[in-house]
């Protein structure tokens, strides 16, 4: 491997920067080409953090720089050869010379970046706001030469940056690749070989658009688009910290999952998440939606102080709302003024002050909620429940009257129902938490250092925003309280909440996003590859009413997602990282989506929707070597699920913070601890052992062997094809359903000599078989369906 | 070919099957120069166990004394004061209140805080002097005293938390809220990795007698780092590395041919499509394999002679146990296995500390310093710094009754001991000083991200430099603070 990294490591030397390059004949455009450098080079000591800030001089703010400071001028507009900033950064007595000598050694300013910042004041020296700050303006669609290529406005956006870099798009995929594809991005599973037909049959020019809509209107949507908001929301089915207690917030996630069925427009998903407690006439809907704020962590450790961990709570909810609308990192204002971004530590405090007003304890959630809450009848389980305790009593005056082996067999079904019962007395109800007000607010205080010990209690705080939106955004009052505040996040005076939701879309479906550090649309952010585009995707958003459905449609039917996959060299060694999408995304898919997936062409998925989360099947001893073991709490030790428990989707499966589901973890499932609205997507001999040796993916492809043999015909290459077709939509090529082939009567072979063996084989998993089948055929076509379950293109959305 | 019921197709031979190797090679060969670098990432950040052992640029940044770290972490709160710290001076004052000029109005937990008394609950344990350095030693440590000269005892460390939570967070992540790398993850990845087969950061756990406090995948997880630096963790089942073990009724030769088969398959879509991430999925499933046979040799202890198997202790043949995990530590330092972190859980003795606390030392005395010795014996302690504490100490006052052989301890964040050996710190000293009551730290006390700082200084990386980008800051191990303590290094 070595000599492939030392090659992979030279066509990084060669990489292009996805941004445009100042040419001779060009204007300097502040926020493409001076800001970068500032920010990189000088915010540090001259930006927003006033105790940090060095000889009274801001470079993150273009007020003031023209003064006279006694002699000179930082800027003197058009004439960089009297203006201090080039003086300093060209200065020959390194002593005197900008940056200074400890930050020069380690990031020096390279003589281009001079260049362009000369450029710039001789240009008039102008700043302009960060441009995330400034609300979105509609741009004009870009000219093209290639007319004939876009589908819609996307994919101006898209050939016209292809075009200034001599570049041009991929043809379109293969109508089995592009229907997977749709499929998988839209639901989280792969398209039926019912459906792949139908769409490579339908000729007519909108048969994709057809595709979209139908996949839209699934079900299945919701519970796939869920995914992405449950990890930045950090919900989890455990309190995390020390004991990990078990809560019952499921509520809320079923909210989620609803909600983006029904569509519902963007703006009311963040204002009834956001503040739905305090609508008129608030439903119990709109209050459970408000736990997107109380699924943070909350601790129960003995000994602890409610007023450490209520600052926790209230720190987590400004980080989590200011990631996840506003791609900001208010979190390190909470000690300091923010280093790079305009956040002082006093406006942090101010939108802290709309958080910290909630009924709640610091210590708290034994009970599967902390307070405030609502509880939710879980009325499938009352009823399982009411059926059972029938059964139990019949059972009971059975088991008196019999004797002998009758006996026997009475006390294990017995058994078996107590434990049913126990279970399902614990999940008759949802506990899901809410936010609420207080009747009077709670004063806020500065934090010093963003000790919890160290109020500042000259000053009570009032909720407010940041002076950077107020002064140039917000034309009606400053809002007072969290329902005005989450109406400012979506609402038009707010330049952010649009562009990092579009942004996220587009992460979804080519894995980066326009901007990508979907996380952070700060000063230190990374620039976007596509700045008009973004823009005109969050006009679009508001123009269509935040219809996320809308959006969705939009990009997929575009000519950029309908691109091939495949890789051309010559591109590749120009835009290695795709950002410029000469092609189409190719994405391994999330741990998630493995998952449901093998479940699904294995005929063992259970689709039942909404309820307690549960518990399906994981290696032993993992929850009780961490927990204090001793059942202290109800999830201490793991109690597996049985049935079709253990088929649900992966979004059911039972999160506990302190130990994640194994399987999801192997493949970059994040930890739940915090929002997370962009993960890894690794690749590592852990995800090669769980695909080949956890009993989820044996069991999968055993059932999927029998599909192959019960509905694919009667010819080895056409069982093999049907399972190859299940898994991958398209079909095999001759020479890889050889290897198929070839390997299936060597498996047959091999287990027709070892039937034991292939009996064993047969029973991973508790799910019966069907024993009507040839032993060593239904485990030789077992370890062909695996062989597909592995495919690299099967665990990858091409 | 239509098949008859129940009877195998018939076929050219196994032997024409596609057979891999070359094929393989040629592969990667291919998409390595023909083209850039979708999985760019993934090769080079690190994302593989196979295609990482690079680090970060310029790590490290100075040479290393120490290869590699032990981390023997001791879960729960080991007490000072019954271990390292003796204080004879507090037998004068059994049973009375701890007096306020000691005490200061400092923070105590709720466990504590409404008990009426503070009364002085001296340690019940004799100390002796050990070596040539005459390191002072509890009698509960017969076997740690036998390398008295090779430990550097640190008696000032000082924690900001006083729960084990935050605590065990701080200690293992330099953060007492939850989403930083542990220190292992750091280590990984500014130092990548010595062995193509194996992990650079492997975390254990096991469990004493008593005092049990749980634990939590974070404490050896990736924070914001790539997910490939949280520390992979070997259990005492038979399954050591979760889903090493084939499923029932697929032998090594299935699987071989199965692997073979997919590297075809792969393969052939990695000519169709140019990917090279499908080259390094090819690489990581022969990696597994590989794993999966050495693994087990690695974590079958019946292979080491019986002289070692005594120095750690009767406990060693039980999968799981502690001193299992010690050998298996030096076992994985051998093989190149960057930070070995464990965890032994039972050290938060509230109520009845002398019992719990010579369970203990029962179990955790004699496989510490045989791990020292063994490796010394080697020499490999040279070059491996082993590190033994826990989240904090524990309180000078009685929690709960009081009688001179029995007593409780609450948890005390302002002084406790540590000790570190080999990997280029001082032997045979003795670093900081509490006050009589072993409740304040008098001199040179050493915060934990001091400890921090110095135990990446010892790994040659300075630690203001090893940073990672996070919302466009800068973070690191340390925060904003650390200082490498100059005093303990050799």
């Amino acid at each position: 491997m070595s000599s492939l990294i030392r090659l992979l490591l030279i066509f990084v030397a060669v990489q292009l920067d996805t941004s445009l390059h100042l040419s001779a004949g060009e204007t300097v455009d502040f926020n493409r080409d001076v800001q970068p450098i500032l920010a990189s080079h000088c915010i540090e000591c001259h930006g927003p953090d006033s105790a940090t800030r060095k000889g009274d001089l801001r470079l993150d703010l273009g007020d003031g720089l023209g003064d006279d400071r006694g002699g000179y001028r930082i800027l003197t507009p058009g004439k960089p050869e009297e203006s201090e900033l080039v003086v300093r950064i060209t200065h020959a007595d390194p002593e005197l010379r900008m940056p200074p000598p400890e930050f020069a050694t380690k990031k020096p300013l390279k003589p281009q970046e001079i260049e362009t910042l000369k450029r710039w004041i001789t240009e008039g020296g102008g700043f302009e706001q960060h441009w995330a700050y400034v609300l979105p303006r509609r741009p004009p669609l870009p000219k093209v030469s290639d007319e004939s290529w876009p589908r819609n406005a996307i994919d101006y956006f898209i050939l016209s940056r292809l075009e200034k870099g001599e570049m041009s798009p991929s043809s379109e995929a293969e109508k089995a690749t592009l229907i997977r594809r749709a499929t998988l991005a839209l639901t989280g599973l792969p398209p039926s070989i019912d459906e792949v037909d139908a769409f490579i049959a339908d000729e007519s020019a909108d048969a994709l658009e057809k595709s979209v809509d139908r996949l839209l209107a699934s079900p299945r949507y919701g519970l796939h688009m869920a995914l992405a908001w449950l990890d930045a929301a950090r919900y989890s089915d455990s309190s995390g910290y020390q004991a990990d207690w078990e809560r019952y917030q499921w509520p809320w996630r079923d909210w989620v999952v609803d909600a983006y069925n029904r569509n519902m427009p963007f703006d009311l998903f963040t204002v009834e998440q956001l503040a739905g407690d305090m609508l008129p006439d608030a439903t119990i809907a709109q209050q459970i939606a408000t736990g997107f704020n109380r699924n943070h962590r909350i601790n129960d450790e003995g000994g602890s102080l409610d007023a450490e961990f209520e600052v926790e709570y209230v720190v987590d909810r400004v980080d989590t709302t200011a990631t996840v609308w506003l791609g900001l990192s208010a979190g390190c204002a909470r000690c300091h003024d923010h280093k790079y971004d305009p956040l002082s530590q006093k406006e942090f405090y101010g939108l802290y002050a709309y958080f910290n007003n909630v009924p709640e304890k610091g210590i708290d959630g034994r009970i599967g909620a902390a307070k405030p809450f609502v509880e939710i009848p879980n009325e499938r389980s009352v009823a399982e429940l009411k059926k059972r305790k029938v059964h139990l009593s019949e059972l009971e005056k059975t088991a008196e009257a019999a004797v002998g082996a009758e006996a026997g067999d009475g006390k294990v079904r017995l058994e078996k129902l107590k434990k049913e019962i126990k279970w399902l007395e614990r999940h008759t109800k949802g506990m899901a938490m809410i936010m609420q007000e207080l009747p009077e607010r709670r004063p806020t205080y500065l934090l010093k250092r963003g000790d919890y010990q160290q109020p500042d209690k000259s000053e009570d705080i009032p909720p407010s925003l940041p002076v950077a939106f107020k002064r140039t955004h917000l034309k009606e009052e400053t809002p007072r309280d969290r329902l005005e505040l989450a109406r400012w996040i979506a609402g038009p005076n707010n330049p952010l909440t649009a562009r990092v939701t579009v942004n996220r879309l587009w992460q979804h479906h080519f894995g980066t996003g326009i901007v990508r550090t979907s996380e952070d649309f700060g000063t230190r952010g990374e620039r976007p590859s596509h700045p008009e585009l973004l823009d005109w995707l969050a006009t679009e958003f508001t123009h269509v009413g935040w219809d996320l459905k809308a959006m969705h449609r939009l990009i997929l039917t575009s000519a950029t997602f309908r691109q091939a996959s495949k890789v051309d060299a010559n591109v590749a060694s120009r835009d290695p990282m795709n950002r410029l999408l000469a092609r189409g995304s190719r994405m391994r898919l999330s741990g998630i989506a493995i998952r449901d997936q093998a479940l699904f062409v294995s005929g063992l998925l259970s689709e039942r929707q909404g309820g307690q989360s549960v518990k399906p099947y994981q290696p032993a001893g993992l929850w009780e070597e961490l927990s204090f073991g001793s059942g202290k709490t109800t999830i201490d030790f793991y109690e597996q699920d049985h049935g079709e428990n253990l088929y649900r989707r992966s979004l059911y499966t039972f999160w506990k913070r302190t130990v994640a589901p194994p399987q999801l973890s192997i493949f970059d499932g994040g930890g739940r601890e915090a929002c997370r609205v962009r993960g890894d997507t690794t690749n590592t001999p852990m995800q090669a052992l769980n695909l080949q040796n956890d009993v989820t993916f044996i069991e999968a492809a055993r059932h999927l062997a029998q599909r192959m043999i019960h509905e694919g015909g009667q010819t080895l290459a056409s069982r093999i094809t049907y399972g190859w077709r299940l898994v991958l939509g398209r079909k095999p090529k001759s020479d890889e359903l050889d290897v198929l082939i070839n390997a299936a009567a060597r498996h047959c072979e091999r287990y027709a000599n070892a039937k034991e063996e292939a009996l064993r084989l047969l029973s991973n998993g508790e799910s019966s078989r069907d024993d009507s089948l040839s032993s060593h055929e239904h485990a030789a076509l077992t370890v062909v369906a695996l062989t597909l379950l592995n495919l690299d293109e099967a665990i990858t959305l091409e | 070919m239509t098949l008859k019921p129940h009877q195998c197709p018939t076929t050219s031979s196994s032997k024409n099957s596609p057979t891999l190797d070359l094929g393989r090679r040629q592969f990667l060969l291919q998409s390595a120069t023909g083209m850039g670098v979708a999985a760019l990432s993934t090769m080079l950040g690190t994302n593989s166990f196979a295609t990482n052992s690079g680090g970060q640029p310029g790590i490290p940044h100075f040479a290393p004394k120490a290869k590699r770290v032990i981390f023997l972490f001791q879960s729960g709160g080991p007490s000072q004061m019954d271990l390292f710290d003796p204080k004879p001076q507090m037998e004068a004052y059994f049973d009375q209140e701890i007096p306020d000029s000691v005490r200061m109005g400092q923070r105590i937990t709720t466990m504590t805080s409404g008990q009426k008394r503070f009364p002085v609950a001296p340690s019940m344990f004799k100390f002796n002097q050990h070596g040539n350095s005459g390191q002072w030693l509890s009698e509960l440590l017969p076997h740690t005293a036998t390398i008295a000269d090779r430990l550097c005892i640190v008696k000032s460390m000082v924690t900001q938390a006083i729960n084990h939570d935050p605590a065990m967070t701080f200690f293992q992540t330099g953060s007492q809220i939850s989403g930083r790398p542990s220190i292992g993850a750091w280590a990984s990845y500014g130092l990548g990795k010595e062995n193509e087969d194996l992990p650079a950061f492997v975390a254990m756990t096991s469990r004493g007698k008593g005092g049990v406090q749980p634990l939590a995948d974070r404490l050896w997880g990736s924070g914001f780092l790539p997910t490939t630096h949280q520390g992979v963790k070997f259990r005492g089942s038979s399954d050591p590395v979760l889903y090493l073990n084939d499923p029932a009724g697929i032998s090594r030769e299935v699987k071989r041919e199965m692997l073979n088969d997919l590297g075809a398959l792969n393969g052939k879509r990695l000519e169709a499509v140019g990917d090279p991430e499908i080259a390094t999925r090819i690489a990581q499933y022969e990696l597994a394999f590989r794993m999966q046979a050495s693994v087990p040799a690695l974590t079958d202890l019946t292979t080491e002679s019986q002289n070692i198997l005594e120095l750690y202790g009767p406990d060693v043949t039980k999968p799981g146990s502690y001193a299992s995990q010690c050998l298996l530590a030096r076992r994985l330092i051998e093989r190149g296995v960057r930070f070995v972190q464990l965890f032994h859980i039972g050290w938060d003795q509230h109520n009845n500390l002398p019992t719990e606390i010579r369970n203990q030392c029962h179990d955790t005395d004699q496989p510490s310093a045989a791990l020292v010795k063994d490796l010394d014996a080697r020499g490999l302690l040279d070059e491996t710094l082993v590190v033994w504490g826990g989240e904090f100490g524990r309180t000078t006052y009685c929690q709960g009754d009081l009688k001179r052989d029995k007593y409780g301890r609450d948890h005390h964040p302002r002084c406790f001991s540590v000790w570190m050996a080999g990997g280029g710190v001082k032997p045979g000293i003795t670093y900081g000083k509490t006050d009589d009551f072993s409740y304040n730290i008098v001199e040179n006390p050493v915060e934990v991200h001091d400890l921090h700082a110095t135990m990446l200084h010892l790994l040659g990386i300075d630690h203001k430099r090893l940073t990672f980008r996070v919302q466009g800051r800068d973070h690191r191990l340390t925060d904003v603070h650390g200082r490498v303590v100059q005093e303990l290094l050799a």
